[in-house]
């Protein structure tokens, strides 16, 4: 290895400085030469066994160093860039489909908005504007994610002007009020809400992607092989010495192995250690928590889908549409073992009062369907569906931290022990060989 | 500002009082192109002539109404009595005829008082009435297919209809005009070429759009409604239909104004299925007592008193 990289011939005349300094093309064949020509006497073997040992040992602690940076950088990057933009994204939708639920319902109410809606709607504003910023910061320029945010932060803008003229017409009691809360709904549902969905999309393969850059397979690969490479170095360098001198034991070459073992053994134990953390985070966190999003998704899709049926007075079947199929998938949703039993009861209470909502309707009893839909009982019925998820959702979102927290622990380190102990090696490398080189002298 | 306003309503109930027409839908049905009828007065509407019927013409009304609450079994009027309401077909957002009361959340305008009037002769009470927000390109299909019994829904009879649905007797005549921003200098729908002018899907309203000579470019929204809020947020220039659902969207609108005089006539008359044509026959029995009876008039001044005194309700013709 070290004779490819000292003196590889070169094919062809043009020769760029090599990764050794090698010599300008030629005298490149005389060092080659000269090179080749030091196996034919013993200091001359001794020499090329140093070159040997000093540049696997170079490479070994570029490595380490490499490695623990770049898994460092890929699992802080998922802890602290990736998943965030995930719940980032979730939150968007959320608020965003809760305000057109809400904005529904006020509507449904007639009158006078009824201040608590008011004020929900307010606070889901809140928060879908400061998760965009949080998702802007997270994004990074010119990506597809930072398109969605682009689009989602200029759409909240002209929704919430929508949403506004339509109190506005609303308090004066001007018919067109009505429009101009549909044009709202429908800038949410066709173009909000898909840009949030896209988001969310583009997060979940940033994760994916942030936990394959995280465990740097190939880096962590190379390093384990130049490390057993460098360590069978050693072991054979040791073998000749004590076959050509009489020495059994050459003591520097001898800390240089045990170094090397260390070396190794700590390697080992911290990329094994972050790969099972990492592991436990993607089974415990991230996959939970994406499955968990996309239920509170589709919990929200069918409350907002209950009134835009009813606002809609009998037009209103493509929402009914939309009920039915959220419901299916999120009833299969529910279904996998993230939910518990108690939150499924929730959901299937709420669909019986849905489904009271609906015969109410179908029956001709519009007012009475409108008044089961927005009661308070019916509110709490709802919530205590999302509130379950999102409480599971926290849950998750803690133990997604803490093993991303502990899978980054000691990668940092690796990437700075890793070089020093490969650069005590090299030195007790040298110092055992030239021990030997000076009997020659 | 407010006066000009005023005299643009005035002018429009002035013209609302010599004969009106309307906003239809011209669903995509199989069909030839809409006609005005032979007997009308008023000037012919820019479609091609369809004189292929007399559109204002309907069926007979029953010789006598049964009492209510007593609707003679076999008939439709007996099966609407024991599903408990009559389901009526309209839309949400047309002021004055049929649109959401901001304050009670409830539907209402002359539309709907159509429909409660024709409920308190099957029932004896006008409550019993379902409202069925339909769109306006769904408006032939509702009554066709049964999913509402009747459509009150400021729509224009016309031939092509009449192939697929039976009108009640006429009872309301409105006519096409246009409404443009109060500093606009247009004086009527012909000097909008090039503008786009907005109207309903489905509705004959928009087909018009089309024809008029100096070609302005038709704007569909899904509802009148979502043309008031294109035009507020210019994303329209005009807004192109009957004379009646301009006036409303007028009165919520300070900054706009109608303008030009009525370049179609548009008889409004109720759709019902062609299966049950006894339902027809009783509609428009009611409609007759309730033109006698001075019922008619007082709804008129309920919902449109605003632009003038009642003018004679539309006479009925039939076949």
């Amino acid at each position: 290895m070290s004779t490819a990289l000292v003196a590889r011939p070169s094919p062809g005349t043009q020769v760029a400085a090599g990764p050794a300094g090698v010599m300008p093309a030629p005298r490149r064949r005389g060092l080659f030469r000269r090179v080749g020509s030091l196996r034919h006497t013993s200091p001359g073997r001794l020499e090329l066994l140093l070159g040997l040992l000093v540049t696997l040992g170079v490479l070994a602690g570029l490595l380490a160093g490499i490695t623990g940076a770049a898994t460092s950088a890929g699992t802080s990057d998922l802890g602290d860039r990736a998943q965030p933009l995930l719940v980032e994204a979730e939150t968007i939708y959320s608020a965003l489909a809760d305000a057109d639920t809400t904005a529904a319902q006020a509507f449904l109410a007639g009158g006078l908005e009824p201040a608590a809606l008011t004020q929900r709607y307010n606070d889901d504003l809140e928060r879908a504007t400061t998760a965009i910023s949080a998702a802007a910061r997270l994004t990074a320029d010119g990506s597809e994610g930072a398109a969605s945010v682009r689009a989602l932060s200029n759409g909240v803008a002209r929704y919430s002007a929508l949403v506004a003229t339509a109190r506005a017409d609303n308090r004066q009691g001007l018919p067109v009020g009505s429009s101009y809360l549909s044009a709202a709904s429908d800038l949410n549902r066709q173009t909000l809400l898909p840009q949030a969905q896209n988001l969310f999309r583009t997060a979940q393969r940033g994760v994916h992607d942030g936990y394959r850059s995280a465990a740097s397979i190939v880096w962590a690969g190379l390093l384990v092989v130049l490390i057993l490479a460098l360590a069978g170095a050693l072991l054979l360098a040791q073998r000749y010495l004590s076959r050509t001198t009489h020495r059994t034991f050459n003591v520097p070459l001898v800390g240089a192995t045990a170094l090397t073992v260390v070396l190794a053994i700590g390697t080992v134990f911290v990329l094994v250690g972050q790969s099972s953390h990492l592991d436990q985070a993607d089974k415990a966190g991230s996959t939970p928590v994406a499955q968990l999003a996309e239920a509170r998704i589709l919990a929200l899709r069918e409350r907002g889908d209950e009134a835009l049926t009813l606002a809609a007075h009998g037009s209103g079947s493509q929402y009914t549409a939309d009920f039915a199929d959220a419901s299916a998938q999120l009833t299969t949703a529910l279904g996998n073992r993230y939910f518990t039993d108690d939150l499924r009861d929730k959901h299937k209470a709420y669909l019986a009062v849905h489904d009271k909502v609906s015969s109410l309707d179908a029956a001709g009893s519009y007012d009475d369907a409108v008044k089961l839909a927005i009661s308070t009982p019916t509110g709490q019925t709802f919530e205590a569906v999302t509130a379950g998820i999102g409480s599971a959702l926290d849950e998750r979102k803690a133990a997604f931290n803490e093993q991303i927290h502990a899978a980054g622990r000691g990668l940092g380190l690796l990437g700075v022990l890793g070089p020093i102990a490969a650069l005590a090696i090299c030195v007790l490398a040298g110092m055992g060989i030239r021990a030997r080189l000076q009997e020659y002298r | 500002m407010r006066t000009r306003i005023g005299l643009a309503v005035v002018g429009t109930a002035a013209i609302l009082l010599a004969l009106a027409g309307c906003s239809g839908d011209s669903s995509a049905l199989p069909g030839s192109a809409t006609a005005p009828a032979p007997g009308a007065t008023s000037p012919a509407p820019a479609a091609a002539p369809d004189t292929s019927c007399n559109p204002r013409a309907s069926l007979k009304p029953a010789a006598s109404l049964p009492p209510p609450g007593h609707m003679p079994a076999g008939t439709y009027m007996a099966k609407i009595q024991a599903q408990g309401r009559l389901i009526l077909g309209t839309s949400q957002d047309t002021l004055l005829f049929s649109s959401r009361n901001p304050f009670t959340g409830k539907v209402e305008g002359f539309d709907v008082d159509m429909g409660r009037q024709i409920a308190q002769a099957i029932f004896g009470t006008p409550d019993k009435l379902q409202i069925k927000v339909i769109g306006y390109d769904k408006r032939v299909s509702s009554a066709m297919d049964g999913s509402v019994d009747i459509v009150a829904d400021t729509m224009t009879a016309n031939c092509k209809r009449w192939k697929d649905v039976n009108f009640s007797s006429i009872y309301y005549e409105a006519g096409q005009k246009v409404l443009v921003s109060s500093d606009s200098k247009a004086k009527s729908i012909d000097d909008l070429g090039g503008k786009k002018v907005c109207a309903a899907s489905g509705s004959t309203s928009f087909d018009n759009i089309g024809k008029v000579k100096s070609k302005p470019i038709p704007v569909a929204k899904a509802a009148f409604g979502d043309c008031l809020v294109a035009f507020q947020q210019n994303e329209v220039d005009a807004i192109s239909t009957d004379d009646t659902i301009l006036a409303g969207m007028a009165a919520q609108d300070p900054y706009a104004k109608v303008v030009g005089s009525k370049f179609t006539e548009e008889p409004y008359g109720m759709a019902m299925s062609k299966s049950h044509p006894e339902f027809t026959a009783f509609v428009n029995a009611v409609l007759a007592k309730n033109r006698a009876d001075g019922t008619w008039t007082a709804t008129y001044k309920k919902w449109l008193g605003a632009f003038g005194p009642a003018p004679t309700p539309p006479v009925a013709e039939y076949k």
